[in-house]
């Protein structure tokens, strides 16, 4: 009996993997500049499009096994060439001004971003299924699998385990917890703060074009992926509690779990799962789950 | 005319090839110096941008007296939050999708016309092709987007079911999210329930999507699968596709048919289609140019009722009634309930060397008022009163050849 719930927990599981890769980005960046990124999703939809147009290019020309390369590739394309312009340009004028302000500001340059993915790339859905096929399939509990679902969620653990030791044992890691804990005495300490800022940034755009990439090959790239991909990345960042990396974590996993079992058990409720988990959290612990009062940790 | 479908969303996968074909159907028209020597100018509306902006821009373009006609709309919901406007409006209006029964269920329309089947008819012809081709399912599952569309598909199927094989249990039904990225949980739920037949209304991005992911999880080669707008994601994902899953045109427009086949125009429509847009029209596309003409059969019609003199919006729609014309791919009937007539098309999926994608085959064409329910009557209520031996008097899979 208990075997039938294994494609449950396998299926919430890979569900939870692509929602982190994006919420994680989310929460990192809020804790470092204090910044709701309402434009978070749209990287994760540009590190999609990228992945697709890049990886069937590499494909045309060495195969889907070079096709592959395509899902690192592009995130970090997208992180070097739009992290550092946007914070230089549009989010370094807002810090420090109301929360309204920079609610604002990112809102309108996800409006922009939602229209340059129009004008590059229309309006007809995009893929390239290649890179899911090459890893072949399992079979777990009597349902087929594709492999690249089962690799997605040992990619997400990967990047948890690697952004807490990033963050507990480099250097870059530690400046950027002094810039969290206090910008004033970092500075006073010689740290250049608005390099932290640079950096930590163009992380958080990255994390969300990986989960784009990652996505890429098992979902279709089309307009509109970027809102439906926020709405949820803040429902998770608001679980986890705001600036919580093992929070966005587990509220991924919660998240993905719920949904699947929803889809299981009682279907009408899929659509608003991540909701009535907020509503559930928010209710017991409004700061969510590793969330507190006027603490500053990451 | 102003044109509205979706150009912006996922739901552009299927709004698109609807304008492609307004685009050349309207350049011929006009090349061929238009509707009694008058040159028509579509206004695009992109219906992306939400109900109200439509219901918005709807207004504004009728309040321009040089418009004369609307072919409005894709979307069941931006059809009905217009028709009450045009009717409202006195604009002549022509729904060139538009699939949903309710949209005359109740309410009566003078300046509303459908100019295309709508959900009964198109998922009734469903189960009738199933039933011929499988009559001993036992078991079958739903997945269909969570919406009136989706919603009513389900009910039509289940129904239609309960009337001509009772004993056809529901194992499973699924309605994600218009929209949904990822149908990966849904595709194991599928899976873990092995139904004999999956029936699914799913369309544009969310088609191509579903297809996807669920071909390299083997869900096409466990039992039988019904897309039932499945000919519109042919070219994207055939390849994908085994052979027999059923798949329909939702209407009678399919380029391929022996209908279109036969029709001079219409091969000289597919053709030029494949050459500008580098692919075969697909359903929606004969839907928008099947309304386009019947619109310009609509405005001869009031000529030469005026004796040439312009028709007002009036004239229009009072030409519009009981019309009965050929289109590319068959007849439309406007009932007297403003309501189309229009016959279904299902099919399995047939490999074709001549094409790199699996094609329609095996198909039968049922006869609009076989499947249609007459007007004035409740449409579950006359799907209820459905008898088994009805498969018996209807033409069978592989007859329309």
């Amino acid at each position: 009996m208990l075997s039938a719930y294994i494609p449950l927990v396998v299926d919430g599981l890979a569900d939870a993997a692509l929602i982190f890769f994006v919420a994680v980005g989310l929460t990192l960046v809020f804790s470092v500049m204090r910044i709701l990124n309402v434009a978070h999703g749209s990287f994760y939809a540009l590190g999609a499009y990228a992945s697709v147009v890049i990886g069937i290019w590499l494909t045309g020309r060495g195969g889907p096994i070079l096709g592959l390369a395509a899902l690192v590739v592009s995130p970090i394309l997208i992180a070097v060439l739009l992290g550092p312009l946007i914070e230089r340009t549009l989010l370094r004028w807002t810090y420090g001004r109301p929360e309204a302000l920079q609610i604002l500001v990112t809102f309108g340059l996800f409006l922009i971003l939602e229209d340059a993915q129009k004008l590059l790339f229309g309006v007809q859905p995009y893929s390239n299924a290649a890179p899911m096929q090459i890893f072949g399939i399992s079979q777990i509990g009597g349902i087929v699998y594709l492999n690249y679902q089962l690799l997605l969620i040992a990619m997400a653990i990967g990047v948890a385990i690697g952004l807490r030791l990033m963050l507990k044992h480099t250097r870059i890691g530690k400046l950027i917890v002094a810039v969290v804990a206090d910008q004033e005495v970092a500075q006073t300490l010689g740290i250049d703060s608005s390099r932290v800022f640079i950096l930590a940034f163009s992380l958080g755009v990255f994390l969300a074009a990986l989960g784009g990439a990652l996505a890429s090959p098992t979902v279709g790239v089309a307009p509109g992926l970027g809102s439906e991909t926020i709405v949820l990345a803040f429902a998770v960042a608001a679980i986890g509690g705001l600036g919580q990396i093992e929070g966005a974590a587990l509220a991924a996993i919660l998240v993905g779990l719920t949904r699947s079992a929803a889809i299981y058990f009682a279907p009408e409720f899929q659509p608003v799962a991540p909701y009535l988990v907020m509503l559930a959290v928010l209710l017991v612990r409004p700061y969510g789950l590793f969330g507190s009062v006027g603490l500053r940790r990451i | 005319m102003g044109i509205f479908t979706f150009t912006s969303g996922p739901a552009a996968a299927y709004g698109m090839p609807g304008r492609n074909a307004a685009e050349l159907v309207l350049e011929k028209i006009n090349a061929q110096g238009g509707i009694g020597g008058v040159k028509v100018k579509p206004i695009y509306v992109d219906e992306g941008q939400g109900t109200d902006g439509v219901v918005a821009e709807f207004r504004r373009l009728a309040a321009d007296t040089n418009n004369q006609a609307m072919i409005a709309a894709l979307s069941s919901g931006n059809c009905l939050a217009l028709a009450p406007v045009a009717e409202q409006l006195k604009m002549p209006t022509f729904m060139w999708n538009c699939d949903t029964h309710q949209l005359f269920l109740k309410d009566k329309y003078q300046y509303v016309y459908r100019t295309n089947s709508s959900t009964v008819p198109e998922f009734i012809a469903s189960v009738l092709y199933l039933l011929s081709v499988n009559p001993n399912v036992k078991t079958a599952a739903i997945i269909n987007p969570d919406y009136a569309f989706g919603r009513d598909a389900g009910l039509i199927f289940k129904e239609t079911l309960k009337a001509l094989k009772p004993d056809v249990e529901i194992v499973a039904e699924l309605y994600p999210k218009l929209g949904s990225p990822s149908f990966n949980t849904e595709i194991s739920r599928l899976s873990a329930a092995q139904p004999d037949v999956i029936f699914s209304n799913l369309w544009g991005a969310d088609l191509e999507n579903f297809v996807r992911q669920a071909a390299p999880r083997q869900l096409f080669s466990r039992g039988k699968v019904i897309l039932a707008l499945g000919e519109s994601v042919l070219q994207r994902v055939g390849t994908l596709l085994p052979e027999g899953v059923i798949v329909g045109v939702i209407g009678d427009g399919w380029w391929k048919s022996p209908h279109a086949q036969a029709n001079a125009l219409t091969r000289d429509f597919v053709e030029s289609y494949r050459k500008r847009y580098n692919e075969y029209p697909v359903f929606p596309s004969f839907k928008m140019a099947n309304t386009l003409y019947a619109v310009k059969a609509i405005y001869e019609k009031a000529l030469a009722t005026n004796k040439d003199r312009w028709p007002t919006r009036e004239d229009l729609i009072a030409a519009a009634g009981n019309l009965k014309t050929e289109t590319l791919t068959g007849t439309l009937e406007l009932r007297p309930d403003h309501d189309g007539l229009v016959d279904q098309i299902v099919g399995v999926t047939v490999k074709d060397p001549a094409y790199p994608f699996p094609i329609m085959g095996q198909m039968v064409r049922y006869p609009a008022r076989a499947v249609t329910p007459p007007a004035g009557i409740d449409p579950i209520a006359w799907i209820a009163k459905l008898k088994p031996d009805v498969l018996a008097t209807l033409p069978k899979p592989g007859s329309y050849k």
